[in-house]
């Protein structure tokens, strides 16, 4: 590791120029959460598509074909270049800024691998362009339905934006586990990193060991489409379960790398707008590593209905993986117990993530029961239980930590009320879209088709969740007015506008290139809060 | 900037908590899955109940400490000094890490348990029968005792079993991975090109003469939506008089040869030569070109089919007011086309339908 003198920024890089050739790490950030959330926004709207065609019976907007596009990229575009990037962007931006570090380890490659995504996202929309449309057999693209025979070009174009992703993350991942391993500053025990840090930690080492399984899983999936090999075509000798196994391998643990920071954001904010520490932050660390670990041996259990896995095993493993997890809620509630809570806006998000991410752990509860999960999988349950962890977990994290960190990011902070009027809309918004699921499921409702019968007595529902999916985007228009207002007239926010704990409230708003010209002595996780009250209260 | 917020007044607060715990259990009362039909689905929705009841207990306890703390422990303008700052507590950490272990392990038990009676597959079932799956359809082999031979292959999705015994299906898909799934057995299997699943279940017989929804479950491409079939449940006896039926019609029925032009059961559907007026008629994308056709009463005539779904079977068969079929034309995969020599019918409406696809269908005008 090589250290330079303190250097600003080039007096020949400016404005546009500059955003485009940085290595720093807090613009590298921006771009990572600035580009996640216009996918968000495009995934939102293939969301919308989705639930139009939904409304009612019958085909009325869009073709079988189209519909299956629509519910493709949506997902696609959520999974791949929203929910793990946008958690990629806080990592990169708050985890030097934690540790007292001046940049990431690698901060050229840092810039590549956030440059990897746009063309990412650029070549799986470019599917849209072919002539037989994007890629169509949904994000999960199960062999042999993704072998050329039945899907075109927009396919192989979605592996290879899958690939470039992936390189983006296998990159992100060894350079965040350097960073926060070689270049803590003096007094930043492991003990004494902040959550965030540590859940960032394991989110690396989870996508280090697990992407490349992935990645070699769509090499194959790309020979056997276009070089002719039959890795996964039953057909000619090849095992169409292997697919799934190598696609779970990774996607499983990939549920984690979209929850585990999300976790961590939330473990920031609560202990701040409580005044309190984290409650039991050994355990805290302890149930992430867990969930690490227990995450690589529950792969299986998207394939219980295949008939081809050893069900008591995986089933075992899943319900275990719940222990960590209540461990972490029963810390969070004991945070907040006998504190005094300011319900700012990004505390009113880590409530909502709270209440919604457990309707998403129970609910998958249900799923480790693998008879009832031979039930439910496959149905609109399912559908419902991803969007309580990722929409009502990770994307509710997401926000409370833009509300939290934009102060830090850009000096003003975002408006408080155009912020509480979003949630409210989002959190109806979220409910009435994604709960109604819950009861198609188990009425019967498989996913991924576009139309149903009439007489199924699935209408009303469907009609409710579009209403709600609505409602979730009429609440993204109070985000971007703020964000605009905010950008010509915000309220200046100072160093530390929350009272903050760890070390990028330290430093100024935004931050200096290579962020700090001083630190405060480090003898807990909380160094800012140490400085503000004294060793008395630590 | 921050405005002050104008708080509810009290009679309003306890309206909304009110009405937001109304929801909550209204929403908790909608969580039920439909009776099952089958022994195993009902020790599944023994499970299940187990399972919701373990997860409203924990639903209410935790979301109820997490708004407690929310209105209790607002911050308060009276609160300058630091609350205490509490790093933790063994005791209870130990606790909340105890207590939920066991309860996963009970359910786990419970689920093993539950699973061995699911997934159990007789020796001796009373009836075997082969789903197999293409895209975008069902059929279902009737196997003779001995597990191998075939019967009798009902193309129509329509699954026809008895109730009260051991029924063993096998499956097996032609081209990618479909689901077999019917909601009221609480189960779903996935038909696996390349392997071949099997399971057992049995019909309570309290739902003899019912009928039972079933449709694909895993998404198997472009008209993934249109695999529906139907599970009939007949009383043993009924169902041993329908099986023989169709054995014997199956044999007496020559297979159509490839050239013919001709309907395959009905009345006059014998393969002569199509004479009368033509009316033309196209399946593409699962679904008739046409809505309506009409013909004239009392003359043969012709429906010239064509199919343009590659690789999927259509056909058409016509049924009359009473639900009587009329003529059943030959299921044949397109693209390709047929013409259908349809005998004099007399004046009235009739539906036309697709035998393998129920759900294509259109109104057939005689006059």
């Amino acid at each position: 590791m090589a250290t330079t003198t303190l250097r600003t920024t080039a007096g020949y890089r400016t404005g546009l120029y500059d955003w485009l050739t940085t290595t720093d790490h807090k613009k590298i950030g921006i771009l990572y959460l600035a580009n996640s959330i216009l996918m968000f926004l495009i995934g939102g709207l293939f969301a919308l598509v989705v639930r139009v065609e939904l409304a009612q019976p019958g085909l009325q907007f869009l073709t079988d074909a189209q519909y299956n596009q629509a519910f493709t990229i949506h997902a696609s575009l959520m999974l791949f270049l929203f929910v793990i990037p946008v958690l990629a962007g806080f990592g990169n931006y708050i985890t030097p800024l934690m540790i007292g570090a001046p940049d990431m380890a690698f901060p050229r490659i840092n810039a590549f691998s956030f440059w990897l995504l746009p063309l990412a996202a650029i070549v799986m929309l470019s599917g849209f362009a072919t002539g037989g449309g994007a890629a169509a057999a949904g994000w999960t693209e199960y062999s042999p339905l993704a072998q050329a025979k039945y899907e075109g070009i927009g396919t192989d174009l979605w592996i290879v934006a899958l690939l470039l992703i992936g390189t983006s993350s296998i990159l992100g991942s060894i350079n965040f586990i350097v960073t926060i391993f070689k270049m803590r500053a003096p007094g930043m025990t492991l003990l004494r990193m902040p959550v965030m840090v540590w859940t960032m930690l394991v989110t690396s080492i989870l996508v280090l060991m697990a992407t490349p399984v992935l990645t070699s899983a769509l090499i194959m999936l790309f020979i056997d489409r276009n070089l002719g090999g039959h890795f996964f075509d039953p057909a000619n000798g090849g095992n169409a379960i292997l697919w799934q196994n190598t696609f779970w391998f990774y996607s499983h643990p990939a549920v984690y790398i979209m929850v585990l920071p999300a976790m961590g954001i939330i473990s920031e904010v609560l202990p701040v707008f409580s005044r309190k520490p984290l409650f039991g932050y050994k355990a805290f660390v302890f149930a992430t590593a867990a969930i690490g670990a227990l995450g690589f041996s529950v792969w299986a259990h998207h394939m219980f209905t295949t008939g081809a896995v050893y069900l008591p095993f995986f089933s075992f493993m899943t319900f275990l993986i719940a222990i960590p997890t209540g461990v972490k809620f029963f810390n969070w509630i004991a945070t907040m117990f006998r504190g005094q809570l300011t319900f700012s806006t990004p505390l009113l998000y880590a409530i909502g993530f709270l209440t919604m991410f457990l309707i998403g752990g129970i609910n998958g509860a249900f799923s480790a029961a693998v008879p009832v999960d031979f039930a439910l999988h496959d149905t609109y349950w399912v559908v419902a239980h991803i969007h309580y962890v990722l929409f009502g977990g990770s994307v509710f994290a997401v926000f409370a930590g833009l509300f939290y960190w934009w102060p830090k990011m850009f000096g003003r902070k975002l408006n408080e009320t155009l912020g509480k009027i979003q949630f409210v809309f989002m959190f109806i918004g979220f409910n009435l879209t994604f709960f109604p699921m819950h009861i198609l499921g188990l009425s019967g409702m498989p996913r991924r088709i576009a139309d149903y019968d009439p007489n199924a007595g699935w209408n009303d529902l469907n009609l409710l969740a579009t209403i709600g999916g609505f409602t979730i985007a009429f609440s993204i228009l109070p985000f971007l007015w703020n964000v605009f207002i905010t950008f010509r007239s915000g309220e200046p926010a100072g160093d530390d506008p929350w009272e903050g704990n760890t070390l990028e409230w330290a430093t100024s708003s935004p931050p200096p290139p290579y962020n700090f010209d001083h630190l405060p002595e480090i003898r807990s996780e909380r160094p800012v809060f140490d400085a503000r009250h004294g060793a008395s209260h630590a | 900037m921050s405005i002050p917020r104008p708080r509810l007044p009290q009679p309003a607060r306890s309206v909304v908590a009110l009405v937001a715990l109304a929801l909550l259990l209204a929403g908790c009362a909608a969580l039920e899955p439909p009776a099952a039909v089958t022994a195993q689905g009902q020790d599944t929705r023994d499970l299940y109940d187990f399972v919701f009841i373990i997860a409203v207990v924990i639903f209410f306890l935790v979301e109820g400490l997490i708004v407690f703390a929310a209105l209790r422990y607002r911050r308060k303008p009276t609160d300058t000094e630091l609350p205490p700052q509490i790093h933790g507590n063994s005791v209870l950490e130990v606790l909340w890490t105890v207590i939920p272990t066991l309860i996963v392990v009970i359910m786990f038990v419970f689920s093993w348990q539950t699973l061995n009676k699911v997934d159990a597959v007789s020796p001796s079932p009373a009836l075997t029968v082969r789903a197999v799956a293409a895209q975008f359809q069902w059929q279902f082999d009737y196997l003779a005792p001995d597990g191998q031979t075939v019967q009798f292959t009902q193309q129509a999705p329509e699954l026809d079993l008895p109730v009260g015994v051991d029924v063993h299906v096998i499956l097996r898909s032609k081209d990618v991975i479909h689901a077999f799934y019917v909601p009221k057995f609480l189960f779903k299997r996935d038909v696996v090109p390349g392997r071949e699943n099997n399971f057992d279940f049995t019909i309570d017989p309290n739902d003899v003469n019912q009928s039972f929804r079933g449709q694909c479950a895993e998404f198997c491409g472009t008209f993934h939506s249109t695999m529906l079939f139907t599970v009939k449940a007949l009383s043993p006896a009924d169902f041993k008089t329908w099986l023989d039926q169709q054995i014997a019609t199956a044999a007496s029925t020559p297979a159509p040869s490839p050239a013919a032009s001709g309907g395959t059961g009905g009345t006059g559907g014998g393969g002569g030569a199509a004479t009368g007026p033509t009316l033309d008629l196209t399946a593409h994308n699962i679904a008739y070109d046409q809505a309506t056709l009409s013909a004239p009463a009392g003359q043969p005539f012709v429906i010239k089919f064509t199919n343009n779904d590659p690789g999927v079977t259509h056909n058409v068969a016509i049924t009359d007011s009473t639900g009587q079929q009329v003529f059943k034309g030959e299921i044949f995969s397109g693209p390709d086309s047929r013409s259908y020599p349809i005998p004099a019918l007399p004046a009235g409406t009739y539906t036309f339908a697709c035998s393998v696809h129920p759900q294509m269908t259109g109104t057939l005008t005689v006059h």
